[in-house]
This record gives structure tokens, sequence and C-alpha cells, in this order.
């Protein structure tokens, strides 16, 4: 299904979804990021400051809420997500890809019930890059294209006047079919200038992963490489790099305790993250990753290499996030470059 | 709706035994499913435990597969929620979900001489092994046990290994001399290479403190040991248990699943990094 849509008629369509809770990036707090729709929707962010994976991951989520006298059975009760289902505008394709990452982790092996269900409730409408967002982009270095639809349910392209709304998945159309007369036909100069503008973006430069293909086989052989510490000396371990991705998806499990007689409280999942010392610190005191560079490893081998051995993808989407937000500039291409070229 | 895989079972503690006092005290826990049915396990599999209001702690079930009645853990108190668990009394109900990884390939180990050496809290990963093996002594040969701790207030499972002899060989040691001890002095590794288990149509199994193993391997190499002939399984510190948390890899193994099991010939290709 592919479609026109006039830019002023956007908040139009966005009105007729009624079914569904929307969100749009807007500015808050200084810094772009997905927000219920309220007012008019303008898709001209550069990038959100964190990828839309918080809908299907949130940064906290209550697992379940426990009661128990003590000596006695605790009283279980499941917290799992309920609620309208929920559409992103404006997903970038880098974040669609993101979330095609996301899936494979946690519907792997066996599936999470509490990404599952948000997962399911879910639909992303992505907006195509004509020119890269920022200047760390490098989508296709690592197989993706700034006008690539993994993983979103509808790609939308910015023609200036107009947009061209093109289904990807049977939620997109869905999506577009509620829209009715908003959308229309295209002509054929629209698909000209789609065409156009689509081979304008993927022409347009952009940072590079040299050789990602060789990525894995490549870092393994660099496991023991002095290069991880010297390149990883001024990290402060903040975990910016992490917490911003579109793919990371490690978590920790806590429960917090709201009262004691009878003791009352929940287990909750938060975002987790590799960069942090105690993040697999065992109770002894000994740790697998001591060093900023065992970590920085752990990161970047977990993004071209672990993944790619066990889905046969890399887990990087080129996003920049982790380049542009890093406060001592560490610098996953030039890691990756280096430490590749270093192995030969 | 996919099963709540964060979800525990409520388990009531029907057993506590204390192996071993001090700041480093060892407990041994038997636990009950409060609704009457529980999950099979095999040897070498772990079981996420929670004691609610303080967390969950990844632990070795220490009970053979051939005990259906109850799930056995042996515990040391070292942090949060295992002095809580610690702090608890027969007739409390904790939460267990499980059972997580792979396990000891024990079928494919009959009719073979079976030598464990464990050290410390390290017994117990491998204990459901040996019990499993006596349980049916007739499928294997010899059956040889080296054990170490600290001092003798340190060594686990005492009576429990004295039962042994008479099926097994039991080589028992402390790492530092003390009155009333006349089994061996000194650490593990060395009690091995004084004992000198043959290789042949042998299948070792350890489990210890991280430098404890790195040492018996050498030596059991030295002694002859094909790398496929020496298991281990490794601990690493687990939030899920179901390789999405994202710590306890070692490369691209999550050890919740891909281990904890490993033989030696497997855990050489993976990055040394546990």
């Amino acid at each position: 299904m592919e479609k026109i849509l006039d830019k002023q008629r956007l908040d139009d369509w966005i009105a007729v979804l009624t079914d569904w809770d929307a969100f749009a990036p807007a500015v808050e707090d200084d810094v772009w990021a997905f927000r219920p729709v309220a007012g008019a929707v303008r898709l001209d962010h550069p990038n959100t400051k964190q990828p839309p994976k918080g809908f299907a991951f949130p940064q906290r989520e209550v697992f379940f809420t426990f009661e128990q006298i003590k000596g006695e059975a605790p009283r279980l009760t499941q917290k799992l997500p309920q609620g309208k289902r929920r559409v992103a505008f404006g997903v970038r394709p880098c974040d669609g890809r993101g979330t095609v990452r996301m899936d494979r982790v946690f519907a792997d092996h066996v599936d999470d019930p509490y990404y599952q269900t948000r997962r399911n409730n879910m639909a992303y409408v992505g907006l195509a890059c004509n020119k890269p967002v920022s200047s760390n982009c490098f989508c296709l270095s690592v197989g993706g294209s700034p006008v690539g639809s993994d993983g979103l349910d509808v790609l939308m392209t910015d023609l200036g006047e107009r947009y061209f709304v093109a289904a990807v998945t049977e939620t997109g159309k869905a999506l577009m079919t509620v829209a009715g007369d908003l959308l229309k036909k295209p002509e054929v100069a629209d698909r000209q200038r789609l065409k156009d503008l689509h081979a304008e973006a993927v022409a347009q430069p952009q940072r590079a992963i040299h050789d990602a293909d060789g990525a894995p086989a490549k870092l393994k052989a660099s496991f023991k490489s002095p290069l991880w510490e010297e390149l990883a000396q001024a990290c402060i371990g903040c975990g910016i790099c992490t917490f911003l991705c579109p793919t990371c998806h490690c978590f920790d499990i806590n429960d917090e305790v709201t009262g004691a007689a009878p003791l009352k409280g929940s287990r909750v999942r938060t975002w987790d993250n590799c960069q942090f010392p105690d993040f697999t610190m065992h109770t002894s005191g000994h740790n697998p990753r001591p060093s900023v560079g065992a970590r920085l490893r752990q990161r970047v081998c977990h993004k071209f290499q672990y993944f790619f051995e066990n889905f046969g993808m890399h887990q990087c989407t080129g996003c920049g996030r982790c380049i542009s937000d890093c406060p001592v500039g560490i610098d996953i291409v030039h890691v990756v470059n280096k430490v590749t070229e270093h192995a030969g | 709706m996919p099963a709540n895989i964060y979800l525990p079972e409520l388990a009531r503690i029907t057993f506590i035994k204390e192996e071993v006092p001090g700041e480093r005290a060892i407990k041994t826990f038997r636990v009950e499913p409060l609704n009457g049915g529980s999950f099979e396990h095999e040897c070498g599999q772990c079981a996420m435990l929670s004691v609610f209001g303080r967390g969950e702690m990844m632990i070795s079930i220490a009970s053979s597969p051939l005990v259906k009645d109850y799930k056995q853990f042996s515990i040391m108190r070292v942090g949060r929620v295992s002095a809580a668990f610690h702090d608890l009394a027969v007739g409390d109900v904790v939460g267990i979900r499980g059972p997580y990884g792979n396990s000891f390939p024990v079928d494919d180990w009959r009719g073979r001489n079976l030598c464990f050496i464990g050290g410390g809290s390290g017994l117990a990963p491998i204990w459901p092994v040996i019990t499993t093996a006596v349980a049916q002594r007739d499928l294997f040969k010899n059956i040889t046990v080296f054990y170490g701790g600290r001092s003798p207030r340190d060594i686990m499972y005492k009576s429990e290994l004295e039962k042994l002899r008479g099926v097994a060989d039991v080589h028992l040691s402390v790492d530092k001399a003390e009155d009333g001890w006349d089994a061996y002095c000194g650490f593990v590794p060395a009690n091995v290479m004084d004992k000198e288990p043959s290789p042949d149509n042998a299948i070792a199994v350890t489990c210890g403190p991280p430098i404890m193993i790195k040492y018996v391997i050498q030596n059991l190499s030295q002694l002859g040991f094909a790398d496929e002939q020496i298991y281990t399984t490794l601990e690493n510190k687990m939030k899920c248990g179901l390789g999405k948390c994202g710590r306890c890899n070692v490369g691209k193994d999550y050890v919740c699943v891909k281990g904890p099991v490993y033989s030696w010939a497997q855990l050489k290709n993976l990055p040394e990094e546990y």
C-alpha cells in the first residue's frame, strides 16, 4: 500500500487513529524525545536523544508485586502491561532496525512476556532520512539504509510539501486504512521524486565502519589486544553509550520494598549497563571484566562479534548516539576500525 | 500470552543444616514446592531462588535428579540475598524458578571411572553427579572424590563424605595444617598430583574457586587427561537465567543457557573472561 499525505493533513491522520495512543518526537527539557501527541506534529526532528526502545522495554517496569506475612506464603500479583495500542511517528530507519534486534533477544530461546505484550501492542511509523540526521551517522556501513524499512510498520518519506507513505506490515496497512481519504493515490511524479530522493539519501556522505563483514573474525582474533585498554583509557564508566543505544538490552532485576509488616514490595526490572564494574562482579569480589578495557571490549564485541555469531547480524545499527553523547569522545566507529585494521 | 518466565513458584523450606560456621558460613537448605509438583532437573543445572523483599540469586541444585521430594541447595553467606536466606527458618516460604542451563552428560559416562575434584563451596554443584553415580553404582567403575577446604571447619558435607567411603575413594584436604587433621595438608590441586588419578577410561569433574579450577585442569592435563575428559561448571553473576539480561556471557555464550557445564575442550575455545 503506497499513498500520499499532504503535510498539513498529518495531524488529521493521527486524530482519526482513535484506537491508538500516538507518540511523536517533541522537544522536552531541551532534547528530542517521543512524547504523547498534543497539538501539531511536525516531523522535522534530527533524531531523538533516546531511541524508541523504551516503548517495548521501559527503563523501569514492575514484574509483580508481593505481600508476605512473615512465615507465610506471599501473595504474588503479576503486572503484565495493559492499555491502548500505541503508535510512534517519526521513527528513523536505524531505530527500526534496532527494534528487529531487540525482538531477536526477547523472543529468542523463550519469550519475555513483558516485552512481547508491549511489542505486540506497538506500531512504528518511520521517517526516511533524506540527509544524515547527525554527523555521526554510519548506518550504510553496517548494512542499513537511511531509507530502509526493517522493523517499521510504515515508512514515510518527506517529498517537500507531501509525504510518501508506504505500508511495510499488515499493522501498517491497518493504520493507513483508518486514514481513508486523507491518504491519496501517488502520482507518477511522486514516485519519481521518491526514487530520486532515496537515491540521493543513500549517496550522502556518512561515517563508515570499514570492514563490518570481517569484524566478527577480526575481533575474535583481537581479544587479547592491548588496544582495548588504550582505547578505553578515558572511559569514566557513565554508561550513556548503552542507555542511548537502540539495541542494548541488558537489565537488572531487584526487589523494591514499600512496607515492612506485612512485607510489601515489587520485583522490578531496570535497564542495566555493561560499562558498570558491578555489572559482572561476583559476590566474592571476583570480576570477569575488571577493567574499562574489558568492558569496552564487551560492548564492541557484543555489537560486532557475539551478536553476529548468535543471530547472523550485527547488533549496531549505526545511529551514532553513543559517539555523539560520550562525554570523553570514545567513538565506536574509530574503535572498530582501529582494532580490525590492527588485526590485519 | 506466553508463560511468565519471571514469576517464581513458591516453595517451603523443610530442612536446614549448618555445614560450615563462621564468616563464610555455608548452610544446606531443602525446599519443597507448595503446589505439590515441581520442575524436573538434571545434574549441574541451577535454579533462581527468591527471598521476597531481598531479591533473587542463582544457585546450583545440589540434590540428585533422582530425589523427587525436595531440591537441595548449599549456600555460602556472602551477599544480600544469601545472607537473607541464611536468616530463614524451617517453614519459611521462598520463591524458586528454573531449572536453568545445561547439564553434565552423566549417562554418557556409564562404564567409566569418575574422578571428582571440589574445593570450598564448589562441592555443591558437583554433588548431584556424585550422588547420582553412587545411587547407580553398578553403572560406573571407580569413583574418586577429592575435596578440600581452607581448614577442617570449612569442610562441607562431612558426614555425607564419610558415608561415601566404601563405595568411593575419598581424599580430603585442608589448606593449612591443624591439630587433629590426619588427611592431606595442602591445596586441592596438589592433593590431586599426590594421588595421581589415572586418566585411563576416566572423566574428571571439577568445581571450586577459579584459581583452584585453573590449577586442577593444569595438573589433570599433566597426568594425561585429554581436554575432552575434563569437565567443569562455571559461575557468573546472573539476573534472568534466560540469556537476556546480558551479564553472564563468556564470548557469545550466555552461561545461564549454554553453560554452566563445559568440557575443557569446549571452554578452551571461549575467550578467557570468566
